[in-house]
């Protein structure tokens, strides 16, 4: 969804699975003395619920699980599963999508969810008042661009027939345009809500048609969410309420999980140790490997890291085992680009192994003297400043003296978005699609110079082989061709891949289906709550 | 008024003379290279072992080594750190003692902004404007705390350029910078002695403060400061990270501050000395 810093994504996952909370009930809710709750907390207030706005974790979290989409992720993986639409067909040339919606499903409001609330949906993350971050996602709609102009009323390759069917067609075939459905940017909206509440304040009065829904949000204090008893699945969810308390540090999220008053935490980096070390909290924690990758990027069009030896030295002198062993785990060694669990991924990519012998002997050729000192951009960031210096310990092994440059988040990205100004930096991707174009098309084609292609890598042999793989709707050709075009990147060597973050969270011993997910935050309506057995705490 | 050194002094006398010498041969002391990955103990800090007496760190690198080296930079950077203190401390002290007037308004208003802002944050406003550097610190952290030792030499000037050995070289015609440089700087130096043995631990102080705020020395370059804040996340699963570096701080600030007290005390003057 955006750069990451390596571990960031991590860090960013588990505050989007921070969704913890706290007990103690009697807090003004009228909730019954039975009720399941589970609570919840996190640092920093929920940026928006209105789905055309909100794009970050935080926001995802909670709007996933109030708005349904057409389709969805399966919970543990990346496989589409049917949310609102029972079935859907992709035309053969990948140009039009026809979805077929569930009858049974209506907003809180009453009124039954039909086509046109999609279409509707859609139209408002398109219309420039609204400022959403994922008009991009829909321009390729047929009729889009003359929307967004304002010379359309309506997107005309949105099409509803019928009031349960809906087809989307688009300008140039985008057989990836399915996984755009299951972001909440495209989630059903009912228009009678947002007309009564106005764009700005929908978020504070959101009506959607998921699992749960807004009860109340008092900013920087506690957001809660209450079961949503016209859900259309009736044995889903399973708890009663969620209870999410704002401005809780990650410190005192820990103290509280602790205690008992949180369900779910994020395990502080101080504390990590020492959960794996207890087995009976290790048991507790959950984790997955995140459809992300943390890198050393190195700015191809910069001396001397435009000279390609140059920046195979530097992946044969990482040590990425010991980056992972640094983190205790929270990350798993990369060989390649791709993550392992993103569809197309290769395990049998060729990486660069450790070698500081033939390293030397690459720099020694590139001509680069003892006195290169690169700078190694990277965010200030305890955690981060270990792994720098961790880098900067087997870069001294190859004569190389790196000095660590350490930024704010943003002036970071800032930065290495400048041409010749970072020359080697340190971040991380999270994939927003389980597809290869995510990672290599994204991070690595021309036209994201500026943007996301932050080392300025190009090569006219990736460009073909990407423009090739993108129509491609049959999977193994497409991943074939992803896969062909990340071995030449893989030569080229813009990036040192480090590792993939894993994400972790405790659980108490009362809350089960807490699932995981590698790429979205973890969906709440499986997760049960069973008797707090005595006043058993996890301590 | 007696000469006889105590012992107050003598211990701080030794304890500064041991960490000089450590620092001096830190390559012969130190076990291993304090930047290299010497154990493998890579994410997982080891305690005190035979091979690595005080442990090794989440990098693999000996704590022993590390503490022995940060002697070497703390106590350049205590040091140098002083230097520039006194220069600007007592220059502007004496030049406003000595002259008065609107010279000694104007010096004092700088003075009393300076002190209205606390120290560590006006350092760390300077170290985020410049590059952390080694230099750089210690010029900061002279820059800061220059304050105190001004007032002090500033109070002692008055008193001194009222004397009569003072007066009387006036009268003699001696000019303005032999009067200073003769007869109210030797006279005022016992003070500068005391506050600068005791300014040095205020240093070592301030720059394990920024050390810890990541704003000291930058990495490999080991420092006391530095290693306490590394090992934070480690607190509860090794302790002693954080332990034996503390011990470092306080070894040197106690050795400069025992000194600083005894030779006073020696000195047994009428003083006041009071500080930050």
């Amino acid at each position: 969804m955006k750069a990451l810093t390596p571990f960031g994504a991590a860090l960013a996952i588990l505050a989007l699975s921070e969704l913890t909370g706290c007990r103690g009930d009697s807090d003004g809710l009228d909730l019954p003395k039975t009720a399941k709750v589970l609570h919840l907390a996190s640092v920093a207030d929920v940026p928006s619920l209105d789905p055309a706005v909100g794009y970050d974790t935080s926001s995802w979290g909670f709007e996933q699980m109030i708005f349904d989409t057409l389709v969805r992720y399966s919970d543990a993986g990346v496989d589409l599963v049917p949310d609102l639409a029972t079935q859907w067909e992709i035309a053969p040339d990948a140009k039009s999508l026809t979805f077929h919606l569930r009858r049974d499903a209506s907003f809180t409001n009453g009124r039954a969810v039909v086509s046109g609330d999609f279409k509707y949906a859609i139209e408002r993350v398109l219309t420039p008042s609204v400022r959403s971050k994922g008009t991009e996602y829909f321009r390729s709609i047929v009729g889009a661009e003359d929307f967004v102009a304002g010379r359309a009323k309506e997107v005309t390759g949105i099409e509803n027939p019928d009031a349960w069917t809906i087809i989307f067609r688009l300008t140039e075939p985008d057989p990836i345009f399915v996984q755009k459905l299951a972001m909440p940017f495209a989630a059903a909206v009912p228009r009678e809500a947002v007309d009564q509440w106005g764009n700005d304040d929908f978020s504070r009065h959101v009506i959607g048609s998921g699992p749960f829904t807004l009860k109340e949000w008092r900013s920087g204090e506690r957001i809660v969410l209450v079961r949503n008893p016209h859900y259309f699945d009736p044995s889903w969810p399973r708890l009663d309420a969620i209870v999410q308390l704002i401005g809780v540090d990650l410190d005192l999220e820990w103290l509280k999980f602790e205690t008992g008053e949180l369900d779910v935490s994020a395990i502080p980096p101080a504390e990590f140790l020492r959960v794996m070390k207890t087995p009976k909290l290790k048991a507790l924690a959950e984790h997955i490997v995140t459809l992300s990758t943390d890198y050393l990027g190195m700015n191809c069009q910069m001396k001397p890291f435009d000279d390609v030896r140059v920046r195979r030295a530097f992946n044969l002198a990482i040590r990425k085992d010991k980056a992972s062993a640094i983190l205790n785990g929270r990350a798993v060694p990369a060989v390649g680009i791709l993550p392992p669990g993103l569809p197309g991924y290769d395990p049998n990519i060729d990486g660069y192994p450790y070698d500081p012998t033939k390293a030397k002997a690459l720099l020694e050729a590139a001509g680069v003297g003892r006195d290169f000192a690169p700078t190694l951009w990277m965010r200030a960031d305890q955690t981060e400043m270990t792994l720098g210096e961790s880098i900067q310990q087997d870069l001294a092994e190859v004569g190389v003296h790196a000095v660590l440059k350490p930024l704010a988040w943003s002036s970071l990205l800032e930065a290495i978005r400048q041409p010749n100004t970072a020359d080697l930096f340190s971040l991380g991707w999270e994939a927003d699609f389980p597809d290869p174009q995510n990672f290599l098309e994204v991070l690595f084609a021309k036209k994201q110079f500026g943007a996301n292609n932050d080392t300025f890598y190009s090569n006219p042999q990736v460009e073909k082989l990407l423009a090739e793989a993108a129509p491609v709707s049959d999977l193994s050709r497409r991943y074939q061709l992803y896969d062909q075009a990340q071995k030449l990147i893989m030569q080229d060597a813009p990036w040192v891949v480090l590792y993939h973050p894993v994400s972790y969270v405790i659980r108490q011993p009362w809350v089960h289906d807490y699932i995981l997910n590698p790429m979205r935050p973890t969906r709440l309506e499986r997760v049960w709550i069973s008797a707090r057995e005595g006043e058993q705490q996890t301590r | 008024m007696n000469g006889k050194t105590n012992l107050m002094e003598l211990c701080g006398a030794i304890m500064i003379g041991l960490l000089a010498v450590i620092a001096i041969a830190a390559p012969l002391f130190a076990p291993y290279d304090p930047t290299r990955a010497v154990a493998a103990s890579f994410g997982d800090p080891q305690g005190p072992s035979h091979a690595f007496l005080l442990g090794s760190d989440e990098l693999g690198r000996d704590v022993l080594s590390r503490i022995i080296w940060g002697a070497r930079i703390s106590l350049i950077i205590g040091i140098a750190a002083m230097l520039v203190t006194l220069t600007i401390g007592v220059t502007i002290g004496l030049m406003s003692g000595f002259f008065g007037g609107t010279i000694d308004f104007c010096l004092m208003r700088v003075t009393d902004m300076m002190l209205a802002f606390p120290t560590l944050l006006l350092a760390m406003a300077f170290v985020t404007v410049l590059r952390p550097s080694l230099s750089t610190i210690l010029l900061v952290i002279g820059l800061v705390s220059w304050t105190s030792i001004a007032r002090v030499v500033r109070a002692e000037t008055l008193s001194l350029s009222q004397r009569d050995f003072v007066r009387a070289a006036q009268a003699l015609g001696a000019p303005s910078s032999r009067l200073i440089a003769r007869h109210i700087l030797p006279n005022a130096l016992p003070i500068i002695v005391v506050m600068a043995a005791l300014g040095t631990s205020g240093t070592l102080l301030l720059d394990a403060g920024l050390s810890f705020l990541g704003l000291g020395v930058p990495p490999p370059t080991p420092s006391w400061g530095r290693m306490i804040e590394e090992a934070r996340i480690y607190f509860r699963t090794a302790p002693w990270l954080a332990l034996f570096p503390g011990l470092a701080i306080l070894y040197a600030v106690l050795g400069f501050n025992l000194l600083g007290y005894g030779y006073l005390r020696r000195r047994g003057r009428n003083t006041s000395v009071t500080m930050r």
